[in-house]
């Protein structure tokens, strides 16, 4: 069972991010019941979007409950096995106290919202609101800090307001938008949210500039450490978010002059928001599992060591050999030396049994040649696709190279797994790392199979369209939360730092795909045709940084 | 608890939260002595700091003596919320002290103090 560990280590992460959508989902759809969809039904003549906003909100506080749960048990099993504690002796542990309270609050939130839907009392509905904010801040780092904790715990609690009613209140504001049929109605309802949000937004910024002073408090601590650099692609998302909210409050405001005006465009750019909204989510969930920048003060890295790891130098185009590999080579040396003593060789390495592979510089040269033959695949599509873009008709074939892209990473991604090192392929799959390089494979041959079926064949299921911006975008949220398996923490953070921008372009691609399908290029010309040149610019971008890559 | 959930289903559920090494949440910022330092033989009294407020019930300490066998070492129930403090008897060898916490905000990770004792 110790051979798990890593591997569901990882997947806790992944349940934290799902618990933080769904209490942000659940707590901005009561507030957007409460503050819009209920006092404006009688303006809007009607009480469908209550409904449907009390259904939603409803549903997200099941899945909230589920996996806060799920959490709780978790932690309670691993306390009990461990520390050889009874089940009360942990249940009335703070944190156990604090999920529990969650679990109540969410179990009664989904009553009241899906048993009388629009007719949901206001108050209780915020008052359980609130008691599920404040149950949620005392998980968070703030619960455990030495130093201004009450203050901490104050704008943890308005950080997860705001995500909630900006974010959270996303999937009911387009509930909201499909269901009114009038220019009046749509300003209104857009109205409304844009002051929602404006408030939303003030609560992240407040909370999360405090925080960035009191988590990272300098300059170094934000570039040379891993929480740093993950507070960074939060900004970076943040700020793509405040652009499209932006541009839709700007639509918001043209719809007072001109009720003819389309509204195309602010449903699309709401539908991204929320997209880049969960990649905020997971950068979030990720957070949690690595400890506050300030009190990393040793193993950070400078600046002099970033410059000097992403100086461009010419990509490494020859492979070293599979057997000077540390982990062959050590296999080897053992073998040898059980041959000797005529015992059972002893097996170098076992996937997820929380030991490092070993690494030598071989191995460093080995994962260079990799990423930057991978670099050159993503150049040539980036290229291709914008030639595509530009009119060169025989250019709609690019996404087969990924095909060739998924081939080359199966076989050379993890050279000590099968097909080419000893370990078998499923006993490799506890290796978290393996596991997520298997995942990148399969997202890569999906999305490349339906891209290229859409763009090449005539198909016409408007749905597959959306398959390859969706596991595109879906792919860099997953980068986001990849971690690389080196025992030198400064190394760990120099991959990190290469990695994340390519997260970054990957969720931009998607999401620029995403609106360039889905926007009336009749309504939004211009838009729809920055969209077309973004996506494409994105792999070209990915592709370079894939080239420049380096790990010594 | 039935047999079988308590030797498959627990250890199972207790994998699925341990954070790997690399990316803990609670650190340990000072540990008296100093991981891998040389002690001499006798009592000793292990004092270990960390950047978090730590529930001293719900964590443990166990000690890896030099053949492999492992014992739970006592924390002392008082001290500064970021703190734990043992005291231990120890003759000659190589020993770790295998530390687990429980932060109050729930998160739990682990780590490693080695220590040899050195012959008198």
């Amino acid at each position: 069972m110790d051979l798990l560990v890593d591997l569901f280590g990882y997947l806790s992460i992944i349940v934290h991010g799902l618990t933080i959508l769904s209490q942000s989902m659940a707590l901005g759809g009561a507030l957007f019941l409460a503050f819009l969809a209920r006092p404006l039904a009688p303006r809007l003549r009607q009480s469908a979007i209550a409904a449907g906003t009390a259904r939603i909100a409803g549903y997200a506080a099941i899945a909230l409950l589920l996996s806060e749960a799920a959490t709780v048990a978790l932690q309670a099993a691993v306390l009990m096995d461990t520390v050889d504690l009874g089940l009360w002796d942990v249940l009335s542990a703070g944190f156990a106290i604090a999920g529990m309270v969650k679990i109540v609050a969410a179990a009664s939130m989904a009553a009241v919202l899906l048993g009388m839907r629009e007719r949901a009392p206001v108050l209780p509905l915020l008052a359980l609101t609130l008691i599920e904010l404040a149950a949620a801040t005392l998980t968070t780092h703030a619960a455990a800090r030495l130093d201004s904790r009450f203050w901490l715990l104050v704008v943890e609690g308005l950080h997860q307001l705001g995500a909630a009613i900006w974010i959270g209140g996303i999937p009911c504001f387009l509930l909201a938008l499909s269901r009114v049929r009038d220019g009046a109605a749509f300003r209104l309802v857009g109205a409304r949210f844009s002051r929602m949000s404006m408030i939303g937004v003030a609560c992240i910024l407040v909370s999360g500039i405090t925080m960035s002073l009191l988590y990272i408090g300098s300059w170094q601590g934000f570039y040379g450490t891993a929480f740093g650099v993950m507070v960074g692609a939060k900004i970076v998302l943040f700020l793509m978010l405040l652009a499209l909210g932006g541009m839709n409050f700007l639509l918001v405001e043209r719809l007072r002059a001109d009720p003819a005006t389309s509204i195309n465009r602010l449903r699309r750019f709401a539908e991204i928001e929320f997209g880049i909204g969960i990649a905020i989510f997971f950068a979030a969930a990720s957070l949690t599992s690595v400890p506050p920048a300030v009190d990393l003060t040793q193993d950070r890295v400078s600046w002099h060591e970033i410059v000097e790891r992403n100086t461009p130098q010419w990509p490494r185009l020859s492979s070293p050999d599979h057997d000077s590999l540390a982990l062959p080579a050590l296999q080897e040396k053992l073998d040898q030396e059980a041959a000797a003593n005529k015992a059972k060789p002893q097996v170098a390495f076992i996937p997820g049994g929380g030991e490092l592979p070993p690494r030598n510089a071989d191995d460093i040269a080995w994962s260079e040649y990799n990423h930057h033959w991978a670099g050159l695949i993503v150049v040539a599509v980036g290229l291709l696709a914008l030639l595509n873009r530009a009119g060169l008709r025989a250019a709609r074939h690019w996404p087969l190279m990924f095909l060739g892209l998924a081939v080359f990473l199966f076989l050379r991604s993890d050279p000590e797994v099968w097909p080419l090192g000893d370990i078998g392929f499923f006993d490799s799959l506890r290796d978290v790392e393996v596991l997520q390089h298997r995942c990148f494979v399969l997202l890569i041959v999906v999305f490349a199979f339906f891209e290229w079926r859409v763009r090449a064949t005539s198909w016409t299921n408007r749905k597959a369209a959306l398959v390859f911006p969706l596991l595109c975008a879906a792919g860099g949220t997953m980068l986001l939360t990849h971690s690389h398996a080196i025992a030198n923490v400064k190394d760990q953070l120099l991959i990190e730092l290469t990695h994340t921008p390519l997260a970054l372009a990957g969720i931009a691609a998607g999401w620029a795909r995403w609106l360039e399908i889905r926007l009336n290029p009749r309504e939004n010309p211009v838009v729809w045709q920055i969209a077309g040149w973004v996506w494409p610019a994105c792999i070209l971008f990915c592709g370079l940084l894939l080239l420049g890559y380096r790990e010594a | 608890m039935p047999y079988r959930l308590k030797t498959w289903l627990l250890p199972l559920l207790a994998a699925m939260t341990l954070p790997s090494l690399a990316q803990a949440h609670a650190i340990l910022e000072e540990s008296t002595p100093p991981a891998g330092a040389s002690v001499k033989p006798g009592p000793l009294d292990l004092h270990l700091r960390y950047n978090s407020r730590i529930d001293r019930s719900r964590s443990r300490l166990t000690l890896i003596r030099p053949d492999h066998t492992r014992d739970t070492v006592a924390i002392a129930p008082d001290g500064p919320p970021d703190v734990i403090d043992a005291h231990l008897q120890l003759p000659p060898g190589a020993y770790v002290v295998r530390w687990q916490v429980l932060a109050v905000d729930g998160h739990i990770t682990r780590g490693d103090v080695p220590i040899t004792v050195t012959a008198p």
